[in-house]
């Protein structure tokens, strides 16, 4: 009583704005005995807090819980209480605690904005799952069963169970029947129905179900000298295959078990500190850099009982051998723990295949990337004989369109709409201009346009370094192309990577259509048949390169937009790829649009399967992949399709 | 107006008369060499740096300069060649003759000018958060070690996240590789097991993350809590970051705390995704106290550009430049055996608050705070600690935890204190 | 000899022009003479020399045999790194040995090797030798490295590239290849060779602790000087003769000498591990005087950018490969050191630390439209004036330039 009249006579001193009505609310009574913990909360700490919220049934505490966690509570550093707040230019528009009524206004200084970090939100999240289960608002019971999964408990099966019945949505539903199935796995009462429950969950492989059966699996490890009666075993760890010596003698030194192994630099200060008269134990000093002699000074003192004894490499085995090293599981009905073991292997077969899938599909998404970024590159070298170096600047001119777009265009979508076919538009006449000013002059001197082309390539890359700087430009996704598309939450595969291989696909059709169906695609490849009869039949070649490689080069802008959509646009981006691409074309064989793809595919696909045998290290697969490539140029120097007649050389 | 005129030609003048007495051990002007890639990969962080020394040395002169004279930056472009740093720093110390670098920011260019500095007797101020392993009697390290940033962080991340598993990420260098290490047995002292810490590296502006990301979710399969722990550097993290959104990963389910990625990274991309991931520095430009927004608003000015953020290795030029300055007024002279001895113990103010102080050690006490991205681009401080001393030689690596830095009393940097000798007087490289 | 040098008039031009350059320096030098040259300009004076022998190499295998190796730099890199392995064993030694010497009992040689190892690779979070740093300790055995790693590499990765046929463009990117696999492979951490901070410290030579670096810089700046020359009159005798024109001819016809009856595959792949073992012992001149090598040192632009020096300085011309190195390299750290004024155009300054790179790139594009020759040349009009000779110069001819390399 007298705390709250000395708290109504603070507010009323600091600032009159606050009507009376707010100070007698019991919510605020409750923040303010744990004012501290309100204001800075913490993981561990939070809990007597949210408990006495909960226990008070108060109206407004899901309210507060909420808002607590999504940063709008605020500390009245003037009166001590805490708001509701929003802001409102400098100042900041206070509401009560309780009634979430308007009280008044206060400067920005005079308010501490409370952040609870992410662990305690978790621990808030779950606190409030009980109110929000049968919640109005869809995207709020999402929350609540997220919250659920993320964090659940044994109290949570009862208000999830009489939940199920009210829910409208049918996917929330069957999602809060899984949830159920999984608490009942779990926390349920009884072996059958816990075994029921698990026996239900095999068919799944996703991860809050593979989580829920191993925490039901968790385990601890042990030690004894012999094997104990009556506990629920696990498995016994065999020395060698599950469980080094080392650790094994380590387990039993931490336990207590066995004396710990006196180490070469505990002999050498032990050793020190017997120095006597520049010998120890009667063997001079300056003979000791010889280990044979430091053992033997050692083994001296030792049996003086001024240290403690080497323990021998045998000693240690026999101690390990001696003991049984084994898991135990934390629950301790075997029944249960048998049948959570069998739905889980199920399942983690299953979840295995998905795997090969889903790597698979990581795969073919970089090799329709390389394809889409090598594809010009091979039209213009089958045709023309020529290799652009600058063709990966290209990649990062059309990538740099797309920025460009995007700061005029806001809306993502439209933006994207616009911007691919600028990207081919621009990086169509760069490739023309390319070859007209520069290349055209280089015909027959292959070498020449290589490195002529990589002139190119250095000013443009530092042009693009002077007209948008060295840092990173934002290249976003329109939302539809945001998320990913989830099977068994194991195959994951970006929507924006989908994309990007139907883009590939496209571009492989109208790359055929063009080549196989159309007057230009006829003379095309009559030119890369043999361009000296081409010329003869009235095909002008000029004409003939200029296209190619405008379309080659064009398509390189198209890729630059996809690639900067999934990752970084820098101008050196393009370095990045060009490399690759050439691998691309060399493996799959020059001038023809299957050898590109097969190329394509391969090289992805090696990648990827390298990184799948390496995970821990991503840079190695890259070398090892270079290598098989120049390794493969020794059995098929031609590629995997090699073109046949003239064009094919020697 | 006239008031401040006054005062600071009655400073100016103060100050010359102060210099008179040193007036042959400093000679006009003051040389402040600026050791920052102006080109090349690094550019992009590095360019910033420099101007941040620029500013500081006009806001230097314009308070008087320093012992009476003027201060004047010689800015050289070893532009991100590593070899050319070394070439770069000789050539300051010999040809220009400047009385203090401050300069790089990769740990390798580090590496290439610590035998020159040391040959030259040299002062370099380095100014980014690095491995530790190091100390050099001729180089200030203002950036955080890892106990100034990577340890705070884990322990929050053990602490008040309860994380279980870990999956530390990082760019294939020397940086994330020591301080993944050095986190590696921090874990294991703190009971996580070595299966549950996941290590994986990629190359630099690595963009296939696919494969990475959905290895990291894998690990949540059996009920742990996960997360991540990034040491990717620079240009991989768009990607990254990316491939994380698209992936619906939420910072709920696996939160991802980076030591490389600050206001200035942030603005490469569209945060609205990664909302409540972490960043952990010395410094964050949401800090909110009357210095930090003094400093912005001077940068905004200096720049000419309101949109440019601040971040944390700006920070640590501010401090260590003003602490230079503080140890020459203290010391009456440029000297560098004479400025080195009066920066021990040098005070100055963070921008976050606290005092910032120079150890004997060579590294800086100072507070590590632990940000929340927000959709702006900017940080939500939600974690800030006492001011932490900077430890040379990690005590979480057995080679290094018998090893301490002290320059003043044992003059060693790199003393064992089991045997109590001092291993080498210079720096390893 | 007398016979070569009748041959290559070039070679006596080029001597003493370089032994003039060399007294020139020294007498301005530090350490030697005047001071008016700076110790960081002689190093690197110095280093161009090596840049200036590795282009000559370069010259050989593209300009006079045909072959565009984009990967020579991967070879001049390997010589550095054997040689730094032995500089930063031997000078951690001498270190960890001074420093071990003061504990009570006398270290073991595994404490010894230990201490050095953990040393050396403490910054890269390990604390035991690879297999790779077997011959460390031994300076001998690590100079036989300098020659026999980019040997043997070169001579295997050639006999696998020719034995295929593999020729043009085709091999200029497997090239390319092998230089960028082999810096991805340095880069990791695991490789050994302490990834991207790779081996630091060159400069301090063991044992020459007390010796200034004005007097080292001077003493390599020789060193290198006596390398080119050396390297410059070897292939001046291999260019030359009834081998040069084999060898020549390979270029400008390959499919014509090999039904002459020449093995063409020997004498490629004997030019390609020559100049691959110089371009090693170039490296190992270079790095103890650049102070650092890393991976991004094998990178392929590095090996790209020798190709360029050695066209700016003209093709089929040893001294235009020198002409090309020394220019370009020298204008390069000229330019972006800052050293080139700004020009203020009004609305717009041109900075050449940011321009440079556009210049030389779209300059590199005018020399090869419209001066084939290069640099070198324009040396070849004035020789051409003062004494017409009879003879057709070495370089590529027209027809080399327009048919053959295209036979890919």
């Amino acid at each position: 009583m007298l705390r709250a009249l000395v708290l109504f006579l603070t507010a009323l001193l600091a600032c009159a704005a606050p009507p009376a009505v707010a100070q007698d609310s019991q919510l605020q009574a409750i923040l303010q005995t744990h004012a501290d913990e309100v204001a800075d909360p913490g993981r561990r700490s939070v809990g007597p807090l949210i408990d006495d919220l909960a226990a008070s049934g108060l109206p407004g505490i899901a309210r507060f819980l909420d808002r607590w966690s999504n940063k709008q509570v605020f500390l009245n550093a003037g009166d001590g209480l805490f708001y509701y707040g929003a802001r409102d230019g400098e100042t900041f528009a206070l509401r009560d605690i309780a009634s979430d009524e308007p009280v008044g206004t206060a400067p920005a200084s005079a308010l501490e904005e409370i952040r609870p970090n992410g662990g305690v939100r978790r621990v808030i999240g779950s606190a409030l799952v009980q109110f929000q289960l049968s919640d109005p608002d869809r995207a709020t019971r999402v929350d609540a069963l997220d919250a659920l999964a993320r964090r659940p408990a044994a109290d949570q099966l009862e208000p999830l169970r009489a939940s199920i019945e009210g829910e409208p949505d049918p996917a929330l539903k069957a999602r809060k029947e899984r949830l159920a199935g999984l608490l009942t796995a779990r926390f349920g009462e009884g072996t059958e129905t816990r075994v029921a429950a698990i026996e239900d969950l095999a068919d799944a492989t996703d991860i809050e179900t593979r989580a829920g059966l191993n925490r039901i699996l968790a385990s601890r490890s042990e030690v004894a000298e012999t094997l104990p009666e009556g506990v629920n075993l696990a498995r016994v760890l065999e020395i060698g295959p599950d469980l080094s010596e080392a650790d094994a003698y380590s387990r039993l030194v931490d336990d207590g078990l066995a004396p710990a192994p006196v180490t070469n630099a505990e002999v050498k200060t032990a050793l020190t500190a017997n120095i006597q008269n520049g010998a120890v134990a009667g063997i001079p000093v300056e003979q000791l850099s010889d280990p044979d002699r430091r053992t033997e000074a050692y083994a001296a003192l030792a049996a003086s009982g001024a240290v403690p004894p080497l323990v021998t490499p045998e000693a240690q085995a026999e101690a390990v051998a001696s003991h049984v090293f084994y898991e135990v599981y934390e629950d301790p009905d075997p029944v249960v723990t048998e049948a959570a073991r069998s739905a889980l292997d199920t399942i983690e077969a299953r979840v295995a295949r998905f795997q090969v899938l889903d790597i698979g599909l990581d795969a073919v998404s970089l090799a329709s990337i390389y394809f889409l970024a090598a594809i010009g590159l091979a039209i213009t070298f089958g045709v023309m004989g020529v290799i652009n170096m600058a063709h990966g600047e290209f990649i990062m001119m059309g990538a740099y369109t797309g920025y460009v777009v995007q700061q005029i265009v806001p809306n993502y979508t439209a933006s994207l709409v616009v911007a691919l076919p600028l990207a081919f538009a621009v990086t169509f006449a760069a490739g023309v201009a390319l070859e007209r000013l520069v290349i055209r002059h280089l015909y027959h001197r292959p070498l020449e346009t290589l490195l002529a082309t990589f002139g190119i390539s250095i000013a443009l890359q530092q042009l693009a370094k002077n007209i948008f700087g060295t840092q990173a430009r934002p290249l976003t996704a329109p939302d539809w192309l945001g998320g990913a598309w989830v099977m068994g939450d194991v195959v994951a595969i970006a929507n924006i990577r989908i994309a990007i291989f139907v883009l590939a696909l496209i571009f492989l059709c109208v790359l055929l259509y063009i080549l196989k169906r159309t007057r230009l695609g006829l003379e095309v490849r009559a030119a890369t048949q043999n361009p000296g009869m081409a010329g003869s039949m009235g095909i002008d070649p000029g004409r003939i390169n200029m296209l190619t490689f405008g379309l080659g080069s064009g398509i390189a802008g198209i890729a630059g937009v996809a690639i900067g959509l999934y990752a970084q646009v820098t101008s050196e981006m393009g370095s990045a790829y060009i490399v690759q691409s050439f691998m691309t074309v060399v493996v799959g064989g020059v001038g023809n649009v299957w050898g590109t793809l097969a190329g394509a595919t391969l090289i992805g696909g090696l990648q990827k399967g390298i990184e799948w045998f390496n995970p821990s290290n991503t840079l190695a697969a890259q070398t090892y992949m270079i290598l098989f490539i120049i390794l493969f140029i020794q059995v098929r120097p031609k590629g995997i399709v090699a073109l046949k007649g003239r064009a094919a050389g020697d | 107006m006239t008031f401040s005129r006054l005062t600071a030609a009655s400073a100016a003048a103060l100050f010359a008369s102060a210099g008179l007495l040193s007036a042959q051990d400093a000679s006009c002007p003051i040389k402040v060499g600026v050791l920052h890639s102006l080109s090349g990969t690094m550019a992009i962080s590095e360019t910033t740096l420099k101007d941040t020394m620029l500013m500081l040395v006009e806001q230097q002169n314009e308070a008087g300069g320093l012992l009476g004279c003027e201060i004047e930056a010689v800015v050289v472009d070893p532009a991100s060649d590593w070899p050319l740093f070394a070439e770069k720093a000789r050539e300051l110390l010999t040809v220009h003759e400047v009385d203090v670098i401050f300069g790089n920011w990769t740990s390798v260019s580090r590496k290439s000018v610590l035998p020159v500095i040391e040959e030259l007797n040299g002062l370099l101020f380095y100014p980014v958060q690095y491995e530790g392993e190091e100390s050099s009697k001729n180089v200030f390290y203002t950036g955080a070690a890892p106990n100034q940033q990577a340890i705070p962080a884990v322990d929050y991340f053990l602490e008040e996240l309860g994380i279980e598993k870990f999956a530390l990420l990082g760019t294939d260098y020397v940086y994330p590789r020591t301080t993944n290490n050095i986190l590696e047995q921090y874990l294991k002292d703190n009971g996580i097991a070595e299966d549950d810490i996941f290590v994986n590296y990629t190359p630099f502006g690595h963009s296939d993350w696919s494969t990475i990301v959905s290895d990291v979710q894998a690990l949540a399969a059996d009920g742990s809590l996960v997360g991540v722990i990034s040491t990717i550097n620079g240009d991989a993290n768009v990607g990254f970051y990316k491939e994380l959104a698209s992936s619906g990963i939420d910072a709920a389910d696996i939160p991802v705390v980076a030591f490389s990625v600050g206001e200035e990274e942030l603005s490469g991309f569209d945060t609205s995704n990664l909302v409540g991931h972490l960043a952990a520095w010395n410094y964050f430009m949401s800090a909110d106290t009357p210095a930090n927004a003094e400093f912005i608003a001077a940068w905004h000015e200096f720049i000419g550009d309101d949109s440019r953020v601040t971040n944390d290795p700006m920070e640590a030029h501010y401090i260590g430049f003003n602490m230079w300055v503080n140890a020459v007024e203290a010391a009456g002279t440029t000297d560098v055996d004479a400025v080195r001895d009066a920066m021990y113990g040098q005070e100055f103010p963070n921008l976050t608050g606290g005092t910032a102080v120079m150890n004997v050690n060579h590294h800086l006490s100072k507070p590590v705070l632990i940000g929340e991205i927000r959709a702006d681009g900017q940080f939500d401080i939600i974690s800030q600690t006492e001011e932490v001393p900077g430890d040379a030689w990690t005590d979480f690596l057995p080679d290094s935890a018998v090893l301490t830095s002290d320059w003043k009393d044992l003059g060693c940097g790199m003393y064992n204190t089991e045997t109590e000798t001092c291993v080498q007087i210079k720096s390893n490289y | 000899m007398r016979a070569l040098v009748r041959s290559n008039p070039s070679i006596l031009w080029f001597l003493g022009l370089l032994a003039a350059f060399c007294l020139g320096v020294t007498f301005l030098a530090e350490a030697t003479g005047t001071g008016a040259i700076s110790t960081s300009f002689v190093k690197t004076l110095g280093k161009t020399l090596c840049l200036c022998l590795v282009a000559i190499a370069m010259d050989v295998v593209w300009g006079y045999c045909g072959i565009l190796s984009l990967g020579h730099m991967a070879f001049f890199g390997l010589g550095g790194y054997a040689i730094g392995m032995w500089l930063m064993y031997a000078r951690t030694e001498i270190i960890v040995s001074a420093s071990l010497a003061s504990a009570a009992i006398p270290p073991t040689p595994q404490e010894v090797e230990d201490a050095i190892a953990s040393q050396i690779f403490g910054v890269v979070g390990a604390s035991e030798f690879p297999w790779l740093w077997a011959f460390a300790d031994s300076l001998v055995l690590q100079l036989a490295m300098v020659v026999l790693v980019p040997g043997l590499l070169a001579l295997v990765f050639g006999w696998l590239a020719f034995r295929s046929r593999v020729t043009g463009v085709y091999l200029s990117i497997l090239t390319q290849a092998m230089t960028l696999a082999l810096s991805l492979y340095l880069f990791q951490n695991a490789s050994g060779l302490r990834g991207n901070n790779g081996l630091s410290g060159l400069q301090n030579i063991p044992g020459l602790g007390g010796v200034p670096q004005s007097v080292v810089s001077i003493a390599f700046f020789w060193v290198s000087a006596v390398a080119l020359a050396l390297g410059y009159l070897l292939f001046a005798w291999v260019v030359s003769g009834k081998m040069g024109s084999v060898v020549r001819g390979i270029r400008d016809n390959e499919a014509r000498v090999r039904f002459l009856g020449y093995h063409v595959e020997g004498f490629k792949l004997f030019v390609f591990t020559l100049t691959a073992i110089v371009a090693g012992l170039a490296g190992a001149l270079y790095y103890p005087q650049a102070g650092i090598i890393n991976p991004a040192e094998i990178a392929p632009i590095a090996s790209i950018y020798l190709a360029v020096w050695v066209a700016i300085g003209g093709r089929g011309r040893l001294y235009g490969a020198v002409i090309g190195a020394a220019s370009v390299s020298l204008l390069s750290s000229w330019f972006t050191g800052g050293g080139a004024p700004d020009i203020d155009l009004g609305f717009y300054e041109i900075q050449w630390t940011d321009w440079w790179l556009v210049l030389l790139g779209l300059s590199f594009v005018a020399v090869t439209l419209y001066a084939p020759k290069g640099i070198g040349g324009l040396i070849d009009l004035v020789a051409e004036r003062r004494a017409p000779s009879r003879s057709r110069d070495l370089g590529p001819d027209a027809s080399a330039l327009r048919k053959t390399e295209a036979a890919e």
